[in-house]
């Protein structure tokens, strides 16, 4: 096979684990706003609990999330240039733009619920509309999809590869994951009454987000296998699929059709949401990783996928 | 007027005096010495401090006469695209097309993302770290500068977080009315530098020529090369196939993708929701 020396082609991602994180609290974020829209005005205390749980963790990542990304800037002040433009063709730019007005429909959301608590002078409850609710529910969506675009339209075969795949996945991953957070939280507060809806969610998340990394696979060829294959492909496997999908599917589907005893089944319950959090991290920390590996591919950037 | 670059492999002697022109003009660091036994090409590859880069093709053949060497060197160079993958992609507006038609990074928008070095198709554009004190100015030979020099830099390599470089097409040059370094100084006119369309019409009567003469000669870039990325500003003159060079045969503009990216997570995003609302608000 032709090639140059077999030197590298393309220049990979100058990306670590803060744009890891990023990506991950991102998928978070969204799942996050997608149960507190299906937990919204009702009437039962546990559902109301619940409601006020995703509320606030969602403000708090929307809180952390830019100071992780602006970490990996250098000098954190340029983070401002980004804002000098809003650019469709984009997706960094309307990510960080999705980010900012997210951040602004949950702390609508949170405002409300911390006068709702009382922490705040009820007054405040009207300066956010109840339309934030389903605000941010779309924003989350938008939030975990992005981040799926972001690295899918770029030179990089495998990401190039996985231009439908890898947004699918990656709002499968959030909201995987952000039912796995609500799921803990859950469980610290005790109130276990919710807990079996948001493992079923969990699960309706997982087996979409297997099914699409399965198909993937099938169809990627040589440019995917940096993914599936190597020191990669096996953390993947290790703790992405089998750790981060099957064994917690195994736990919530066993959770589901058992009644075990109280303190057994709360361990069961963590231990899911636990392998459920680190597998989406490490999916998001293999395909970046993964992509490094394949900027490395000449052959693999000779022809891009279109 | 838009004005590019012709680079003809022909006509390239490996000389490297582009290189060098390049690196004094544009006040590029060294990117220090290694030995890579590939041929006679020891900078191996275009990089954000690297902004011409010369291609060694080396083939070595067997005949009655015993081994025959060949060899075929061109000046690799950023493409000037006319539908730009880092230009698309850059969230700051750092990138821009300015009057020659060029793509052009402003160091001083740029805030260091690296999302333009993934969006390039040629695997042009890269980060230069940060060059500061210490290790950094060993790193790129700049021990030796004044401490006011290194602060004065106006150029891509300055004391920041780190920025985006590629070539500039000599947009300070331009605006004077002078020619590109490279092209000024290389000694064969391999590297021609002027408008686009006087260099389309030099290049296809060179391609003639070349090939009236029996040599196998091909323009890469001249016309719409494909993949959304249109023609290239900066384009060549190649005796080989293009994986040869480390050119890509069909390069893709990454943003075609982006639809397709938002429906899929579109589609995902409304199934699970309608699930969840199964799950959650189904008896009610
Ligand atoms: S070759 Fe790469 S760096 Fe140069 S203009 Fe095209 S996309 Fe940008
Ligand atoms: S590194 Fe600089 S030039 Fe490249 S995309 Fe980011 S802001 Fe734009």
């Amino acid at each position: 096979m032709k090639s140059y020396y077999d030197r590298p082609l393309l220049k990979g991602p100058h990306w670590g684990a803060n744009v890891v994180t990023y990506l991950f609290l991102g998928g978070i974020m969204g799942g996050l706003g997608l149960i507190s829209l299906l937990s919204d005005d009702r009437p039962e205390p546990a559902m109301k609990k619940l409601r006020k749980a995703t509320r606030y963790t969602a403000f708090a990542l929307a809180a952390i999330n830019p100071p992780i990304l602006i970490s990996h800037l250098g000098r954190p002040e340029r983070f401002l240039n980004m804002l000098r433009i809003v650019k469709f063709k984009s997706p960094m730019s309307l990510g960080v733009w999705g980010l900012v007005l997210y951040s602004g429909a949950a702390g609508a959301n949170a405002l409300r619920e911390l006068a709702d608590d009382g922490i705040v002078p009820s007054a405040l409850r009207y300066v956010a509309p109840s339309a934030t609710v389903p605000i941010q529910a779309l924003l989350g969506a938008f939030m975990a999809g992005y981040t799926g675009v972001l690295i899918s339209a770029t030179a990089i075969p495998l990401w190039g590869t996985g231009k439908r795949h890898i947004p699918a996945f990656s709002v499968c991953s959030g909201a995987a994951s952000a039912s796995a957070l609500a799921t803990l939280l859950s469980t610290l507060q005790g109130n276990h009454e919710v807990i079996p809806r948001l493992e079923r969610l969990e699960m309706a998340a997982s087996a979409l987000e297997i099914v699409t990394i399965a198909d993937f696979r099938k169809r990627g060829g040589r440019a995917t296998a940096p993914l599936f294959e190597g020191r990669v492909g096996k953390r993947l496997r290790d703790y992405t699929i089998l750790g981060g999908i099957v064994v917690p599917f195994v736990l919530n589907a066993v959770g589901g059709a058992v009644r075990l005893p109280k303190s057994i089944d709360a361990l069961r319950s963590i231990a899911a949401s636990m392998l459920t959090l680190i597998g989406g991290y490490v999916l998001r920390e293999s395909l970046i990783e993964a992509g490094k590996l394949s900027a490395n591919d000449p052959q693999a950037a000779f022809r891009q996928p279109s | 007027m838009a004005t590019g670059f012709f680079t003809d492999a022909t006509l390239c002697i490996g000389c490297k005096a582009c290189e060098v022109a390049c690196k004094q003009w544009n006040e590029l660091p060294s990117d220090g010495f290694e030995f890579t036994g590939n041929s006679y090409d020891n900078t191996s590859q275009l990089s954000g401090t690297t902004w011409r880069h010369v291609d060694f093709v080396e083939r070595e053949s067997f005949d009655e006469s015993g081994l025959k060497t060949s060899w075929s060197m061109v000046s690799d160079v950023c493409k000037h695209c006319t539908n730009a993958g880092c230009l698309e992609a850059c969230p700051t507006g750092a990138i821009v097309r300015n009057e020659f038609g060029s793509v052009f990074v402003q160091p001083d928008i740029c805030n260091g993302c690296g999302y333009c070095v993934v969006s390039c198709p040629f695997g042009v554009i890269d980060l230069i770290e940060a060059v500061g004190r210490g290790d950094d100015a060993k790193k790129y030979g700049l021990a030796t500068l004044h401490d006011d020099r290194l602060n004065d830099r106006k150029t891509a390599v300055q004391a920041t977080g780190g920025v985006a470089g590629k070539c500039s097409l000599c947009f300070d040059r331009q605006r004077v009315g002078m020619v590109p370094a490279c092209a000024k100084a290389c000694p064969t006119e391999s590297i021609q530098f002027g408008e686009i369309e006087e260099l389309h019409e030099r290049a296809k009567r060179r391609v003639e020529t070349l090939q009236e003469r029996g040599v196998e000669a091909r323009l890469y870039g001249a016309d719409d090369i494909g993949g959304g990325i249109g023609a290239l500003n900066a384009f060549f003159l190649l005796t080989e196939s293009p994986e040869a060079y480390n050119l890509p045969v069909e390069p893709v503009l990454p943003s075609t993708r982006q639809t397709m990216g938002y429906a899929a997570a579109a589609a995902a995003a409304l199934t699970l929701a309608t699930i969840g609302w199964a799950i959650f608000r189904g008896d009610s």
